[in-house]
């Protein structure tokens, strides 16, 4: 996936906003890239870009050679909000072969599939359970079925366990690691958290604060996997990572709480 | 976003399904909520007829020894006068006529109002032509129709039809509209890219978001033809609870018009706790609400 030169502009208020000026990433297949900054830096800006649910107003983005113009099933996103994005009147077997039925995927062909999926983020016992009775990190498990079971190259991830509790959130992360490691999906993986970008990427793709962000360093990580937070070498990038961000960081918290002064 | 009123905050049914998530399993009391407090369970149910009963002995007091009972007729009293008018059916065939007018207006009016109200949430363009005249038609109540249906219309059964299909069509049209409109982007999303077409969007999706604020519009709705249908019975019928009512009125039958508006009570009652019935069992998947947030 190659983005060159994107720019978003906004232009709905009095003067327009650029929220994205000149980000260039060559995001490899297979590679599992997170996209670090504060929030309000466009980062979900970036990855709706990528998803194809905005157009840039500038720039390009290609994904293998065809370049991306809408949503489409070769690049599933995958949301933090589980409760608005999954189908609460679906039933989770019916929720991850929604992407199957759309497409008429014959039904012995669908069943194989929607069997294959739940079993692999553990669900096939809850499966005629509706998404209201899941605990949060099941519901996220159940959007990564339903993300997989329609076969995509690429998962976008939207800070996607952001809203949930420290251990469940460790052992999603477990989850997804495996899933890909098993799957060889390509995963670009929007984050706030350091640590959860140093324990999952191979790379860090970090953004300034807004408006006008883009990408100021990419960091590559070559520590084995599972890796350990305790390791002193990824204790040094956090501090080093910390340091990087500090500026902007400093920058949004003053902007945030500019009015409440 | 567009100035989209929806009733859905006032409703106690979104308040009954924020409380309850659908939940099979919640249907069928287990023996943890059995056991040990089952008086618990019964107390809402007591505490409402002690209520009522309270309510009842109080009106019989003051109605007896303060109030004329002429004007106020005591519920013994009202009950005495009851009887014989359930005996002879007359009150049942009042009811089953006015509850046949309410029926027809209602279906109509919520099927037509739900067909145009996902129009108009989706097709922009629809909406922003028809809503200033939405805007406007709304504030003539059932009622304030009630003289010109009848030039239209006649006494007969057509009047009373149109009058509650006009109170039922606004006000599921627009929940329904909001419905469709507040359909979450992230799930339009979603669907998108599991390779959702547009159409299937729409009907996969985004109708089905919109259920919970259609069932709430028709829970409204089905109030308010009960509230329109007494008066235009009372002006242009001669049949109905509300003839009822005013052929009562006519003769000074005091104790009749009460028998009239307890019955009308009860049946407002009775269809609501129906219509609540009916939608836990047949739309239960759909009734998710803030539940999942």
């Amino acid at each position: 996936m190659r983005l060159a030169g994107l720019h978003k502009i906004y232009s709905s208020g009095h003067a327009p906003y650029v929220a994205l000026d000149g980000v260039d990433i060559v995001i490899s297949k297979g590679e599992f890239f997170c996209l670090l900054g504060p929030s309000g830096c466009g980062k979900s800006t970036l990855l709706n870009i990528l998803a194809g649910f905005e157009p840039a107003s500038g720039g390009s983005v290609t994904s293998g050679d065809v370049a991306v113009t809408r949503a489409g099933r070769e690049r599933v996103m995958f949301f933090q909000d589980a409760g608005s994005a999954l189908f609460p009147w679906l039933t989770v077997e019916e929720n991850v072969r929604f992407g199957l039925r759309v497409r008429k995927v014959p039904r012995q062909e669908r069943d194989t599939i929607v069997a294959k999926y739940l079993q692999m983020v553990s669900l096939d016992r809850h499966r005629d359970k509706f998404p209201s009775e899941l605990s949060g990190g099941m519901r996220q498990r159940l959007q990564i079925a339903r993300a997989l079971a329609v076969e995509p190259e690429i998962l976008l991830m939207d800070e996607p366990f952001g809203a949930l509790d420290a251990l469940t959130r460790r052992r999603m992360h477990a989850v997804l690691l495996a899933i890909w490691q098993h799957t060889g999906k390509t995963v670009v993986f929007v984050t706030h958290d350091i640590g959860e970008a140093i324990l999952l990427g191979d790379r860090i793709g970090m953004m300034s604060a807004g408006p006008r962000s883009t990408i100021t360093k990419v960091i590559e990580i070559d520590r084995p996997r599972p890796r350990d937070p305790t390791d002193p070498q990824l204790a040094r990038l956090f501090h080093e990572i910390e340091a990087l961000l500090a500026p902007d960081l400093d920058r949004s918290e003053h902007l945030d709480h500019e009015p409440a002064e | 976003m567009p100035p989209l009123r929806s009733l859905l905050p006032l409703s106690g049914l979104a308040k009954h399904a924020l409380g309850a998530p659908p939940n099979r399993r919640a249907a069928v009391p287990g023996p943890a909520i059995t056991s040990g407090n089952g008086s618990r369970r019964y107390r809402p149910l007591a505490l409402a007829a002690a209520s009522l009963l309270i309510a009842f002995a109080i009106w019989q007091l003051l109605s007896t020894f303060i109030f004329n009972p002429f004007l106020i007729p005591p519920p013994l009293e009202v009950i005495r006068t009851a009887i014989p008018m359930l005996m002879s059916g007359e009150i049942l065939a009042d009811v089953a006529i006015s509850m046949q007018r309410v029926l027809v207006g209602f279906i109509s009016g919520s099927l037509t109002g739900i067909v145009l109200g996902v129009l108009l949430g989706r097709i922009r363009i629809m909406h922003d032509l028809l809503d200033p005249i939405m805007e406007l038609l709304r504030y003539l109540s059932p009622t304030a129709m009630i003289p010109i249906a009848v030039i239209w219309f006649g006494i007969g059964e057509m009047s009373k039809y149109f009058l509650i299909f006009w109170g039922t069509f606004f006000i599921v049209l627009v929940n329904t509209t909001a419905g469709v409109w507040r359909a979450p982007i992230t799930r339009q999303r979603a669907a998108e890219c599991l390779g959702a077409n547009r159409l299937q969007i729409f009907v996969m999706v985004m109708i089905p978001s919109a259920v919970p604020y259609i069932v709430t519009g028709m829970r409204v709705a089905m109030a308010s033809s009960f509230m329109s249908i007494i008066p235009a019975e009372i002006l242009a019928a001669d049949s109905g609870i509300g003839y009822l009512l005013q052929k009562s009125s006519l003769l000074l039958q005091t104790n009749r018009i009460f028998v009239a508006l307890l019955t009308i009570c009860i049946l407002g009652f009775a269809v609501d706790r129906l219509f609540r019935f009916l939608v836990d069992r047949v739309l239960t998947r759909y009734m998710f609400y803030v539940a999942m947030i």
